[in-house]
């Protein structure tokens, strides 16, 4: 089992949702985020001031697949997501060791 | 680093606003230079000649001039006695001076103040339409109705309200602010065919006058009305530049030409009188002067835009962009409706019209019904009342009422809002899913719609209680009946029914092809619509450098 | 040392931190997500138009303990967030491989 984390821009996520979805993966659970990658922000001005937007608005889909699943899942993240331009995102993948659903308290087959 | 606060400011659209600033500014000084006695301090205003009754007979008789006239004799008569009168009691016609300034005063009063709750309107608005849209894009909504306020005022200053009013004596003369008479020739036009005004530029010369800013300050703000009615429409995709352009054409042209045409006494509101179509065009408080000239000037504008981004998917179903605060769209709305008290009632420009109360009853009937029918109608339809299409429903009653108001009972009142409350439900779904025009707050189904439904419904509901003599019509006796006032359809004036369905439609017409002509060559020539990367953003930053609600992380670079 | 990620009901937030605290762990971190599963759907509908699978608004608790307090964690969160309804929430166990404490400066390899 594997977690997706994927920061990608705000109004894609209804995209990557949908593209998710296509693929069977029905879980997913999603952040408000702050940050920047090389794309550094922009200059903000008030009330003649200068100052730094460099922590951008992000959206952080997080998503549990199954490892038979994660090339699937990371590419139809990747597609539904981009852009071209900088600030796209970018997408993490780690191991997860065990899963349990809280309902029924189980732990979960790998 | 994208940079937006210092993108290349553009040159041409400026100048070419200045360069049109200056020549409206020559074509005004003319007159202007040849003005006549305007009265600014109001030192000459407000006497005898103002003193009226109850039943509207002035106190002083006025000495009859026509010997062929068959009452000559009677009226001779009459006029004789109160020389004899007046000359036996002068302390009573010195009395009847002071009278005179009081009515004046009183409806100085009267208009002002009304005018200021329809001033307070442009907060109700610009809650209303902040809260329909998403997050990113509130600052801009916040924006678009305070610069439209702005801009547009300085429009109709410089040339809107002369072209309005310029000629307003001549068919029009508010008597309860003392006539204005020094608003008295038309630019285009004549007599009972006028087009359009032509005193009062810059409300210098004859427009620096008392009674004529009590008038301005009134009718300023319902063009500020029509002014802000195309924000709904056209937010979160139109740039500021171009937005500033779309409030000067309404406030310097599109408002104040039609509103001569109706209440400037030009054309539409004499046809009663030259061509015997009921009581000519009327519309009391400007179903379609104000909300159908905006509604429909929306409409075109939101053709020329196009949608917004991601509005329709790739099948052309309309996806939701949910409403970011629901509160400041009830609470905008709340002060709308408290600023319609003024709006309708204060239509009458005199506080000694004591129709005043019926037209603000009226008001409230019709907005509560069309809030009630746009709730119980969704809830059928969805199976949820929808917050925001109730706000949009009360709205839809007030926009409707706004004409028929003076001429029609309470009953009459709640259907109209009822049948209000259906076309702004039916409309909406209709702009979204046949028309695919995107308006993201209602505003061509609330103001086009409804107001060429409220101008048409004057025409079926009017009752006849009230506006004997109205575009000077029947002032004595009409239909046969002696005080008859403007009627419709359901008690028997064909002719004004269909006075009105030409009017409201012309209004519709006029609107909505003069602003698509107008911006589809702007946008020929520069596009009206931000840059794709701003719109998916959001258009606080890119185009005003700062958010609305900034979040902790700006806090943080901007502390140190 | 593993990091133990919770996905929670919003209303339970407070006693599924109260017990973890309890617990006596080395701290926590709350964020607030929004997410589904594969059971718990929503689908609304604003003037007229349908937004199907609506994202719920959850909780996420962050925990990292070390390996031996792993099933106590887990335990724990699963009693006091449960409901037995659809939308109770996941909980995924990943390695951390290094750790540090910013205030002391120290730390290391997990």
């Amino acid at each position: 089992m594997k977690l997706i984390k994927s920061i990608i821009r705000p109004n894609k996520v209804d995209e990557v949702k949908d593209a998710l979805d296509k693929i069977g993966i029905a879980g997913m659970t999603v952040t408000e985020v702050r940050g920047h990658g090389k794309q550094k922000g922009h200059t903000a001005i008030y009330r003649g001031k200068e100052y730094n937007i460099g922590l951008l608005p992000k959206m952080q889909i997080e998503v549990v697949v199954a490892d038979s699943l994660l090339d699937q899942a990371v590419t139809a993240i990747v597609i539904a997501a981009k852009t071209g331009e900088i600030g796209d995102g970018r997408v993490f993948v780690t191991p997860v060791e065990r899963s349990y659903k809280i309902r029924t308290g189980e732990r979960e087959a790998i | 680093m994208r940079d937006y606060y210092r993108t290349r400011v553009s040159r041409t659209g400026p100048f070419t606003a200045w360069a049109l600033l200056v020549v409206i500014f020559l074509c005004g000084l003319a007159p202007a230079l040849r003005a006549q006695q305007a009265d600014p301090a109001g030192i000459a205003l407000g006497d005898k000649s103002n003193a009226v009754d109850a039943g509207g007979t002035p106190f002083v008789v006025p000495e009859p001039t026509d010997k062929a006239d068959p009452d000559y004799a009677t009226k001779k008569k009459a006029f004789d006695d109160y020389q004899a009168q007046a000359a036996k009691e002068p302390l009573a016609v010195k009395l009847a001076d002071t009278v005179g300034h009081v009515r004046i005063a009183t409806n100085f009063g009267w208009t002002l103040n009304t005018g200021y709750l329809v001033l307070f309107m442009q907060a109700g608005f610009a809650l209303l339409t902040c809260g329909l849209v998403r997050k990113k894009n509130a600052a801009h909504l916040m924006m678009l109705n305070f610069a439209a306020y702005v801009f547009a005022f300085l429009a109709y200053y410089v040339c809107g309200y002369a072209f309005q009013f310029g000629a307003v004596a001549i068919n029009a003369a508010p008597a309860g602010l003392g006539g204005t008479p020094t608003l008295n020739s038309f630019l285009i036009g004549s007599g009972q065919w006028g087009f359009l005004g032509g005193k009062g530029f810059f409300l210098s010369g004859p427009g620096y006058d008392a009674g004529s800013n009590v008038l301005t300050l009134f009718q300023v703000v319902f063009m500020e009305t029509a002014g802000y009615i195309i924000v709904g429409s056209i937010c979160e995709r139109i740039n500021f530049w171009g937005f500033l352009l779309c409030e000067l054409f309404v406030g310097a042209l599109l408002y104040p030409i039609f509103g001569c045409w109706v209440w400037g006494g030009g054309w539409m509101s004499q046809l009663g009188s030259t061509m015997g179509m009921g009581h000519g065009y009327v519309d009391f408080a400007g179903s379609s002067v104000v909300h159908a000239v905006g509604g429909f000037c929306a409409m075109a504008l939101a053709v020329v835009l196009g949608p917004r981004l991601g509005k329709y998917d790739a099948n052309g179903k309309p996806r939701a962009f949910p409403a970011h605060n629901i509160v400041f769209v009830v609470t905008g709305t709340f002060i709308l409706l408290f600023g319609w008290m003024g709006f309708n009632p204060g239509s009458t420009l005199a506080a000694t019209d004591f129709r005043i109360g019926v037209v603000a009853i009226n008001t409230n009937l019709a907005a509560v019904a069309g809030a009630a029918t746009a709730i119980v109608l969704w809830y059928f339809m969805f199976g949820k009342p929808d917050i925001s299409m109730g706000c949009n429903g009360m709205l839809a009653g007030l926009v409707a009422i706004t004409a028929p108001c003076a001429f029609v009972g309470p009953n009459a009142s709640v259907i109209i809002g009822v049948i209000a409350g259906v076309i702004v439900c039916l409309g909406v779904l209709f702009n979204e899913r046949v028309l695919k025009v995107d308006d993201p707050c209602g505003a061509v189904s609330v103001h086009g719609y409804c107001g060429w439904f409220g101008a048409v419904a004057l025409g079926i509901f009017a009752d006849g209680t009230y506006g004997a003599g109205w575009n000077g019509v029947g002032a004595t006796t009409y239909l046969g009946k002696a005080g008859q006032g403007v009627t419709g359809l359901l008690r028997g004036d064909t002719s004004q029914f269909l006075m009105q369905l030409g009017g409201a439609t012309l209004c519709a017409v006029y609107a909505f092809a003069f602003t698509f002509v107008v911006f589809k060559i702007v946008n020929a020539i520069r596009p009206l619509r931000v840059s794709k990367e701003a719109e998916l953003e959001g258009l606080d930053v890119p185009e005003f450098g700062m958010l609305a609600y900034p979040e902790s992380g700006d806090e943080v670079s901007a502390a140190v | 040392m593993k990091l133990i990620k919770c996905v929670v009901r919003e209303e339970k937030i407070d006693e599924t931190t109260d017990a973890l605290r309890a617990l006596d762990i080395s701290g926590l971190t709350v964020s607030r997500v929004c997410g589904h599963g594969t059971c718990e759907r929503q689908t609304v509908v604003y003037r007229g138009v349908r937004l199907e699978s609506r994202l719920l608004p959850k909780m996420m608790i962050d925990v990292v303990a070390p390996d031996d307090q792993v099933d106590d964690v887990v335990h724990v969160v699963t009693e006091t967030a449960r409901t037995g309804e659809a939308g109770d929430g996941r909980i995924f166990v990943m390695t951390i491989d290094e750790a540090y404490t910013i205030r002391t400066r120290q730390g290391g390899v997990a």
